[in-house]
């Protein structure tokens, strides 16, 4: 009954997730931080968003804005969407929203241990919403979490389901965290850093499974992270954040070939490669904005190799370049075409 | 784990045979003359006297009566008291009592401080939060000399909602009611801050930002995540305010009148009883060990990170 509701509401043209020109601030008694100042981006079963951006741009904000687990207050949305299946989850009741939170959109954090609680077996913790939420006895929620632990490759599943978080080394947790993830069969999963906390050849392997697990399963996912070196292979779209704004939003290939924004590009430049050992890597200079006191006009413009007047002056809006690709750059058009940079 | 128990175990022990030879020294060095003691104002001839000193091996070296002291506890032996009756009898009929007075403090202290602290560590900054706040600090100021009698008269005489005092009823779970809740009261505000800042402390973790996310009901998320970690400070705090509990026994007791442990010793204080000291402070001595002992393993249980080799 639902998914045919849900499929004709796709036919008239919803996403999956979209959230819409959504802004965040909390209220602290330093004053107002405007975190995220009109982001908007959209989701569709089966792709991966890639979120990018600098420490404090506002990606893991927007993505508990979307779970709807920002304490308020301190935080306020002042304005904004987000649809699911064109549904505005702001304007749902609390009990109504907490049961597309774990069952519809669920998420993953960046450092499991802190993430899993450290009292409870894994296998307590993975079957926790199955037998609270779905009503499954405490035997068949069991014999689903070691499904879920195999499902993530976590091996002697069975013989771990009573260890506890400390047990695991950071990929296994970080697979345990997964697996609690994907209990209740989620359509969006949200990413926030999940590799970031690891050694590198298990980062590649945590990346490797949820490319694998987004695929089995249709999900659509959100993968958070400020590592564009990470997101080439996984991701299909990539939506650039700063100051708490989306300025380039493109498909992964287009985005590598060349970039529409300035800060992208000086992304870009900081990845190392394997390819030319030798060349500096170039990092973007000076520092993140201060979210209490902006700069004018483009919020890059202070850190931005090429900026003019203009840019000090206006703010650009996000100009539309085609494919669904946007930048949020006065020279937009110019940085395309490879005149500027 | 076994090993850690026999560690545990000689750790005590040695406690034990520490704490009990200090408290024998000193009962036994002060210079008071134990026989003269004993009969009061009666004079004590010299037969009488050299005969007591046999009874009570006073002409013994003091290793050697502490030596015996030890060996016949093994046997629960714990000597005579001064008035002839055996002090393992004395401590038989006490034990119980101060037992039942201990378990209306500690559910006193749970009741009152634990759930106000964790309404208060749930709802921080609310006016149940700052007026609580205010009220332990009134709470801790007052010592339970002042706390016990002003109770007494307030609601044992002047409001008469229980019995003033408690001698001869020990039995009446009623009479035992207000010096209980006056013992317990002494932890009660300690047991309130502990568990409001413990709740705090959680509620701000990540594991609790995890368990929203995964769509628990916020009752579920403070009754089950973050109560399950703030007990583990707040049980470690109950188990050694158990210790506190037997000095504030002392007073309550005395207050009261509760035939417990406290108002016998702080009789055989009085009457230089140096037998019935020793006995029911080496009682005092166990029942902190063993406490501490509980709470240590309890904290391997509740904490599984915690692991005892
Ligand atoms: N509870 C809060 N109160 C005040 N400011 C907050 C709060 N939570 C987040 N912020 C601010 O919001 C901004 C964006 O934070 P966010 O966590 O979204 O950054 P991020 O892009 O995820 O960065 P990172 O890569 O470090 O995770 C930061 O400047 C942060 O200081
Ligand atoms: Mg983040």
């Amino acid at each position: 009954m639902t998914d045919i509701h849900v499929e004709t509401e796709r036919v008239q043209g919803h996403h999956l997730l979209e959230v819409k020109d959504l802004f965040v601030e909390f209220h602290t008694r330093d004053g107002v931080a405007r975190v995220i100042n009109g982001v908007s981006y959209h989701l569709d079963p089966g792709e991966t968003l890639a979120v990018l951006g600098e420490s404090g741009s506002g990606k893991s904000v927007t993505a508990q804005a979307i779970m709807g687990i920002l304490d308020m207050p301190p935080a306020k949305i002042p304005k904004g969407q987000i649809l699911y299946n064109g549904e505005d989850l702001l304007k749902m009741p609390e009990d109504k929203r907490r049961d597309i939170r774990g069952q519809q959109i669920s998420m993953i954090f960046q450092d499991a241990l802190s993430a899993l609680n450290p009292v409870f077996s894994v296998g307590w913790q993975i079957s926790e919403t199955l037998r609270t939420r779905m009503g499954m006895s405490k035997a068949d929620a069991m014999k689903r979490a070691v499904e879920l632990m195999d499902q993530v490759k976590i091996p002697a599943a069975k013989a771990r389901l009573k260890d506890y978080p400390h047990q695991f080394s950071g990929g296994m947790r970080q697979r345990v965290m997964i697996a609690m993830s994907l209990a209740m069969d989620p359509k969006v999963l949200i990413a926030d850093e999940p590799t970031t906390a690891l050694d590198v050849t298990v980062q590649a392997q945590i990346m490797d499974l949820l490319a694998d697990l987004r695929r089995d399963l249709n999900m659509g996912m959100i993968l958070i992270t400020h590592d564009l070196g990470v997101v080439a292979d996984v991701a299909d779209r990539i939506a650039v954040m700063y100051a708490g704004r989306i300025i380039e939003h493109a498909d992964v290939r287009a985005l590598y070939k060349q970039p529409a924004h300035p800060y992208t590009k000086g992304l870009l430049e900081s990845i190392p490669r394997l390819d030319d050992k030798g060349t500096v890597l170039k990092t973007i200079k000076g520092l993140p904005p201060n979210l209490m006191r902006l700069p004018t006009g483009c919020k890059y413009h202070p850190r931005c190799p090429y900026t003019q007047p203009i840019c000090v002056s206006d703010e650009p809006r996000s100009l539309n370049l085609g494919n669904g690709r946007t930048s949020a750059c006065h020279f937009a058009k110019e940085m395309l075409s490879g005149e500027l940079g | 784990m076994f090993r850690y128990l026999v560690r545990r175990f000689l750790q005590m022990i040695l406690v034990f045979v520490a704490t009990t030879f200090i408290v024998f020294a000193l009962m036994y060095a002060t210079g008071g003359d134990p026989i003269q003691a004993l009969a009061g104002e009666r004079p004590v001839s010299e037969q009488q006297r050299a005969q007591l000193t046999k009874l009570y091996g006073l002409d013994q070296p003091f290793l050697v009566r502490y030596w015996n002291y030890l060996t016949g506890l093994l046997r629960l032996d714990f000597g005579k008291a001064l008035n002839g009756r055996d002090v393992s009898e004395i401590i038989a009929s006490a034990l119980p009592v101060t037992a039942k007075l201990a378990l209306i403090a500690i559910i006193t202290t749970i009741v009152v401080g634990v759930v106000a602290g964790i309404i208060a560590g749930v709802r921080r900054g609310s006016i149940f939060d700052n007026s609580t706040l205010v009220l332990t600090l009134i709470v801790i100021g007052i010592p339970i000399v002042t706390l016990a009698p002003l109770a007494q008269y307030i609601f044992g005489i002047k409001l008469g909602w229980f019995p003033a005092t408690a001698a001869g009823r020990e039995d009446d779970i009623y009479a035992l009611l207000l010096p209980g809740i006056i013992l317990g009261a002494l932890s009660v505000a300690t047991a309130m801050r502990l568990t409001r800042a413990s709740f705090n402390e959680n509620l701000r973790s990540d594991y609790v930002r995890t368990a929203r996310s995964k769509g628990l009901p916020g009752r579920r998320v403070i009754g089950v995540h973050v109560l399950r970690n703030s007990l583990i400070p707040i049980i470690t705090f109950l188990g050694i305010e158990l210790g506190a509990l037997m000095a504030g026994a002392i007073v309550t007791e005395s207050v009261f009148n509760v035939n417990g442990i406290g108002f016998n010793l702080a009789r055989a204080l009085r009457t230089e009883d140096a037998p019935l000291v020793v006995g029911l402070v080496s009682v005092l001595v166990i029942i902190f060990l063993v406490a501490n002992l509980i709470v240590d393993l309890l904290y391997a249980v509740l904490d599984p990170r915690i692991r005892y080799e």
